[in-house]
């Protein structure tokens, strides 16, 4: 008789017979027996077995386990013993996908970041805050828990194996990726957060409050980043009431100082609103002489003679007020998308913001102040890393010299040159240029954070739009294993390719049909609120399903240029025909997605998938499986899409034109960046012909990279290579008080104040820059 | 303790500001293994004879 037997963990525990006899019954159940009492029986007899091989140890539950099969298959239970052995594999994946998860968490818990890849999967959270820590327990038992019990084995295996990567597959049953917010929509009439009513604001201050509100409340109904694509149309509003009532208050002002005319203000009010309500007319940022014209005659009845010296010292001041307010709500939006946090306060919203074709006084006072807040950075002049800024440039309005915008685009390209954004987008993209419709923002594209786009609709061809859609969910295929793979056999490449498509596609479907099994009130803002697409015809109980659609279902791909390298031995920066299967590839895909749209009326679209948290891992797996190879899998990452690779030394210009008729294929989104040498300021304009190339070339979405450095201590921005230029000092070293007196800094310190970093003097002295 | 003897910024370290995959990042520290690398291969794109080309 067996007494104890000895666990999985090592730990030694009573022998209980029953639990034998249990899983044989279970086993026996599965294919429609029902006996007990032969189950215990057979217990009884693999019991003896054990002794009879094991005698005199204390068994362990493997052991124990491979008497029972070898007992049932003695005794003539062949297909009892084979579900018995299924029942056990399965058994061993749970408690294997137990112990990974506890291992997983084990290594978030006790692992600083620095020594935990998972920790920094994403750059902008940081791993190590509570916060951090506990959105990263969430996220990977979510995605355990779904590989284990949600997806398709199917999908699941390639995705474990590398062939394909689902992007955020912890939010799989949860929510979708991105959405485009429109500011005008949303801020007409008010919004509620859930957590309480915002009226329609009155002022440009509470538009950019609002602004930041809007895209905070949106970041936790999704997963992706949130996008503003109407920004200085949206904000305009805000600098037009601004002004109105600034009017109106120095008029007030101007009547007291001068003529002695106390407490004017509220009949200078009565008299504005009769006038809008006979006429429609406001003040006005320009043109005020209008409604000047059909206020003095009021304003005599109580002003005499006065009236239009007043008026014009309103004007004057509301003009001056009115930009400095602008200045100073931009200045908080930018601190504001940097400090404030989202999803369980450990991430900032992924913000965007899309601007630079509205050429009213107002648009263009939003534009030039939203640049000139991006310039000055935050409160010691750090580069902000949030909103991410896109300029979209637009030939007749600011590409050429005399377009109504042209000084805001060259500022936009000055502000570029020191804080690596704004990005640039080309409205006039023969891929975009299709669905502008002068005036209407909704038709100008507008890109998503690191690059989604969404504009065809395949659900709703009438609704061939900007604001209310984005991304729903997306999936990114190994391009260089499928290469590899191959061994330059190119035909097999393709039926390969279509075979990794066809997965996604279904894989893709599959995701969408939980999605749209949702309802409204699973997305409190994004739906409930109307952000999303026609989502303001549903009731909270309503199922997403019949606005959903307008989203985009997408294809990505990682390392072209190694799949390139593995195939024929050149990437495209390399050589002409490897530039043409590149676009081949590139294209074959696009056309399936295209087939597919047709098919379903649903949009899948094909991105260049920007990669966050996957340069490393498809690279990491294919060195296991193929080894190192040359070009393919030796270094650390695989190319971004469908980038000439980082290393390769090539022209800017050449890049730009290698990579143009990609962002043509690629409509779910792209961008091309260049490298510039040195400090871009010093070399304007190098870099506005760049700019200017790729929108000649036909690029969507496009930077320039630079070197961005700044020294804390001295508050140096710009290039420092080893020892910062300006205070002398090395990478955390220290530098002497004497030397920071002589450079004027640190004025006000000694050695009572020590201990805080910055000059608080210099602080308050300075101005944003000129431009 | 004399000015010259007071040193300002011992293990304060420089911020370098990177662009990857789309978004800045204000330390290197937090990319991931994979984005380090990338970001140590880069090389600069030379802009020169712009003009030959527009």
């Amino acid at each position: 008789m067996l007494t104890k037997i000895i666990k999985r963990d090592g730990r030694e525990v009573e022998f209980d017979r029953s639990k034998i006899a249990e899983a044989i019954f279970k086993a026996a159940q599965v294919l429609g027996g029902n006996n007990y009492e032969m189950a215990k029986d057979l217990a009884e007899k693999a019991e003896a077995h054990v002794e009879q091989a094991h005698p005199g140890i204390v068994p362990t539950v493997e052991q124990v386990q491979d008497a029972v099969e070898h007992t049932l298959i003695e005794h003539g239970h062949a297909r009892t013993a084979k579900e018995y052995i299924l029942y056990r594999a399965e058994r061993t994946r749970v408690r294997e996908m137990n112990t990974r998860l506890m291992k997983t968490l084990e290594d978030l818990t006790f692992k600083d970041a620095v020594d935990n890849d998972v920790k920094r999967e994403n750059a902008n959270i940081d791993g190590d805050t509570a916060m951090g820590t506990m959105l990263k327990y969430g996220s990977e038992s979510a995605k355990q828990f779904y590989e284990m019990y949600v997806l398709n084995p199917r999908h699941s295996k390639a995705h474990r194996e590398g062939d394909i990567h689902i992007h955020d597959l912890d939010f799989l049953t949860l929510t979708t990726t991105c959405c485009q917010i429109d500011i005008v929509k949303l801020f007409q009439d008010g919004f509620s957060t859930g957590h309480g009513f915002l009226r329609e604001p009155n002022d440009i201050q509470s538009y950019s409050a609002l602004a930041c509100i809007a895209i905070q409340s949106n970041q936790n109904d999704q997963h992706g980043g949130q996008s503003i694509p109407n920004f200085d149309y949206g904000m305009a509003v805000g600098v037009a009431k601004t002004y109105a009532r600034l009017y109106t208050k120095n008029l007030a002002k101007a009547a007291e100082i001068l003529l002695d005319k106390v407490d004017m203000e509220e009949r200078f009010k009565e008299i504005k609103a009769r006038i809008y309500a006979e006429t429609g007319k406001k003040p006005l940022l320009e043109n005020s002489g209008e409604y000047c014209a059909l206020e003095r005659p009021y304003l005599a009845e109580l002003v005499g003679e006065e009236a239009e010296r007043l008026q014009q010292l309103a004007i004057k001041y509301a003009e001056r007020e009115t930009e400095r307010a602008t200045y100073q709500a931009m200045e908080a939006l930018v601190h504001n998308l940097n400090t404030m946090h989202s999803r369980a306060g450990a991430q900032v919203p992924f913000s965007s913001i899309n601007y630079g074709t509205d050429t009213s006084p107002e648009g263009r006072m939003v534009i030039k102040n939203i640049l000139l807040a991006e310039d000055a950075g935050l409160g010691n002049g750090e580069t902000p890393i949030f909103p991410i800024h896109i300029f979209k440039v637009k030939e007749g309005l600011n590409y050429k010299e005399g377009e109504p915008n042209y000084d805001l685009f060259k500022l936009a390209c000055k502000v570029s040159a020191k804080r690596l954004f704004p990005n640039f987008s080309f409205i006039d993209a023969p891929f975009n240029l299709p669905y502008y419709k002068p005036g209407d923002y909704n038709t100008e594209v507008a890109y998503m954070g690191c690059r989604t786009r969404v504009m065809a609709n395949h659900y709703d061809p009438s609704r061939e739009i900007t604001c209310g859609r984005g991304n729903l969910s997306f999936t990114s295929i190994n391009l260089p294993r499928i290469a590899i793979n191959a061994h330059g056999n190119v035909e097999w490449f393709f039926e390969d390719l279509e075979r990794k498509v066809d997965l996604c596609i279904e894989q893709l479907t599959e995701r969408f049909k939980i999605q749209a099994a949702k309802k409204v009130r699973n997305y409190p803002f994004l739906m409930g609120q109307g952000v999303w697409l026609d989502s303001e015809a549903l009731g909270p109980d309503d199922s997403v399903e019949k606005v959903l659609g307008h989203g985009t279902l997408t294809i990505g791909f990682i390392g072209l240029a190694e799949c390139l390298k593995a195939l024929i031995g050149k990437h495209h920066g390399e050589s002409a025909e490897a530039q043409n299967l590149g676009l081949e590839i590139v294209g074959y895909i696009r056309q399936r997605m295209d087939e597919e749209s047709k098919k379903t009326g649903l949009n899948f679209s094909l991105i260049a998938t920007p990669a966050e948290g996957l340069s490393g891992r498809f690279v990491r797996m294919d060195r296991k499986k193929f080894g190192t190879i040359p070009g393919v899998t030796d270094r650390d990452y695989y190319t971004n899409s469908f980038h000439v690779p980082v290393y390769h030394e090539i022209n800017a210009f050449d890049k730009i034109r290698l990579e143009a008729p990609y962002h043509a294929l690629t409509n779910g989104g792209h961008i091309t960046y260049i490298e510039m040498d040195g400090d871009p300021l010093k070399n304007l304009e190098a870099f506005e012909s760049v700019i200017r190339y790729m929108k000649e070339c036909g690029i969507g979405y496009g930077s320039i990279n630079h070197p961005v450095d700044r020294d804390p201590v001295c508050g140096y921005t710009g290039i420092i290579d080893e020892v910062c230029p300006r205070c002398g000092r090395r990478d955390g070293e220290g530098v002497s008080l004497e030397r920071l007196h002589k450079l004027g800094l640190y004025r006000n310190l000694n050695a009572d104040t020590l201990g805080y970093h910055g000059d608080a003097a210099e602080e308050a002295d300075r101005r944003p820059n000129s431009l | 303790m004399s000015e010259k003897e007071m040193m300002i910024g011992e293990g304060i370290k420089f911020e370098r500001i990177r662009r990857i995959t789309g978004y800045l990042v204000g330390t290197l520290d937090r990319f991931n293994n994979g984005k380090r690398a990338e970001e140590s291969d880069r090389v600069k794109h030379s802009v020169s004879g712009s003009l030959e080309h527009i």
